[in-house]
């Protein structure tokens, strides 16, 4: 009986997007393709926090959500001398991998979110949130088999850093010219080529020092109290 | 440090409430009128709360934002009537020189106030807003704010420690470099242990329980009242502006004339008033502090 009601929320949440998108389409004969893009990238983060609300979370599971948090706010502090080389992506996969979806989820969109407190909020936050925020999802529902092999692992960080790249360049095109232009989205891409390769390569390396370690601590800590 | 911003002293649901109009209405439009008064507004307010050296590295970093921003919307776009000259057997149209041009100056608009709500909005305010819509979320944000000093005066210590065991002794880069890994890896072991630690702590003092409350700093006084019912003026009348389409403006294929009728006027008049409410406040607080000073 109480699952109907969620279930209906859930709902709600699914809908509203495509409304957003139609509405925006039909009010503004589709010029503000930005403005939707937002709403829509606010709209799908959305539903993990309700659900992050709704129901009953260890606070054990909430502090070491926060300690993952805070070490890829600190890891995006510590290496801010060099640009785009971040460990934050290394941290959310392994938060993924380690503590589950929701964990992953929350740990990508809050790391973006709060750590942009420093580093300046901008119209990119909701496209940070997004895109962090997914690839600890994916690395949540690999889990296994990226546990298990180093190769797979390095593949799929890169992958990660060059999706995030791709995705925030949308955002980019859409902000200069307020709509999809394909030409500038390759320019883009092109321009970005080398942020990505350092993202990508960035991500693997973290990962590959990172991984191991702190997965044996979170396991440990697991085990030990439960989580 | 945000004392000495006048505007950061008002309530948090008023300001939120005013950023989010702003950030709407900049979104929205493509008038060159009302991104101007945004443009204009938000980087008068940057300014009166920046020293001169953040102003000019402000300088540094908008500019060349906005000249690329500018100058790369002719080579992609190609619409418009007018081509001036052409490249590459594309022409480079008048309309979309100006398109890139109005184009920047929203794209630095948004980024100058979006600065701004960083400025004026701390983790403190956010927390009184979201407190009770997502108490969670605003637990983890104010443990994570709390976690940043910890772990850094933590990393020292077991640095310290370990400095005193011996090792960063020989100064060589690859042995720091495994040292502080080590050092991080004690850290990341005490950061999970503290934070199970913690979360008993919580629930100990009766977290799970429900019901909790959060110690406000923050309480709504008569200016802040003030503060939201001008917005909420200012922006139904730019809003009613906007439903009108006052504010409707074309660049392609033709650039349409900026409407100057009245209604138009009295909509800008409610916007531009609308974006310059910040800087006014830092501007009033500035001459009153002087003429309390002038009377010392």
């Amino acid at each position: 009986m109480k699952k109907s009601p969620n279930f209906l929320k859930y709902l709600i949440f699914l809908l509203l997007i495509p409304a957003v998108v139609f509405a925006g389409v039909a009010v503004f004969d589709s010029k503000q393709y930005i403005f939707i893009a937002v709403c829509v990238s606010i709209l799908a983060c959305l539903p993990f926090f309700y659900a992050f609300e709704n129901k009953k979370t260890s606070t054990r599971k909430l502090t070491v959500l926060a300690v993952m948090v805070t070490f890829s706010i600190i890891g995006r502090t510590l290496f801010s001398f060099i640009p785009h080389f971040k460990p934050v992506t290394a941290i959310v996969v392994i938060t993924g991998i380690y503590l589950g979806a929701e964990s992953g989820f929350l740990c990508g969109a809050l790391s973006a979110l709060f750590s942009n407190f420093i580093f300046g909020q901008g119209p990119w936050t909701p496209f940070q949130m997004f895109a962090w925020g997914l690839i600890g999802l994916f690395s949540a529902l690999l889990s296994k088999p990226l546990q298990k092999s180093k190769v797979l692992l390095c593949i799929f960080s890169a992958l990660s850093g060059v999706m995030y790249s791709l995705l925030l360049d949308i955002s980019s095109t859409l902000w200069y010219d307020g709509a999809f232009n394909l030409s500038r989205y390759a320019a883009l891409v092109l321009t970005s080529l080398p942020v990505m390769a350092v993202y990508a390569a960035s991500n693997a390396v973290f990962l590959l020092i990172l991984a191991k370690p702190i997965g044996q601590k979170l396991t440990r800590i697991k085990i030990k109290y439960g989580i | 440090m945000n004392d000495r911003i006048t505007f950061a002293n008002f309530h948090p649901v008023s300001l939120f409430f005013y950023f989010a109009a702003m950030l709407v209405f900049t979104m929205f439009t493509q008038n060159p009128v009302l991104i101007l008064f945004s443009l204009v507004g938000a980087s008068l307010f940057s300014a009166a709360t920046s020293t001169r050296e953040q102003i000019f590295a402000d300088i540094k970093f908008y500019v060349p934002v906005f000249i690329v921003i500018s100058l790369t919307n002719p080579i992609f776009s190609h619409s418009g009537a007018t081509p001036l000259f052409f490249m590459n057997d594309n022409p480079v149209t008048l309309e979309a020189v100006l398109c890139g041009v109005d184009i920047a100056a929203m794209i630095s608009a948004v980024m100058l106030i979006c600065k701004a709500f960083s400025k004026v909005m701390e983790s403190e305010k956010l927390l009184c807003l979201f407190g009770k819509a997502a108490p969670k979320l605003s637990v983890v944000l104010s443990m994570s704010l709390r976690f940043i000093p910890l772990f850094k005066r933590k990393f020292k210590e077991i640095k310290d420690a370990q400095k005193a065991l011996g090792y960063f002794k020989s100064g060589s880069f690859s042995e720091s470099l495994m040292s502080n890994a080590r050092v991080f890896s004690a850290l990341v072991t005490w950061a999970l242990e503290n934070g199970a630690d913690t979360a008993d702590s919580i629930s100990a003092r009766g977290y799970d329980v429900g019901g909790r409350k959060s110690f406000a700093l923050f309480r709504f006084k008569k200016r802040d009242a003030i503060l939201m019912t001008i917005t909420l003026v200012l922006s139904s009348v730019t809003l009613v502006g906007f439903l009108l389409g006052k504010a409707d403006f074309e660049f392609y294929p033709y650039i349409t004339q900026i409407n100057t009728d009245a209604l138009s006027v009295i909509l800008y008049a409610a916007f531009g008033s609308l974006s310059l409410i910040p800087f006014i406040f830092e501007v009033k607080e500035a001459l009153h502090w002087k003429y309390l000073r002038s009377k010392i």
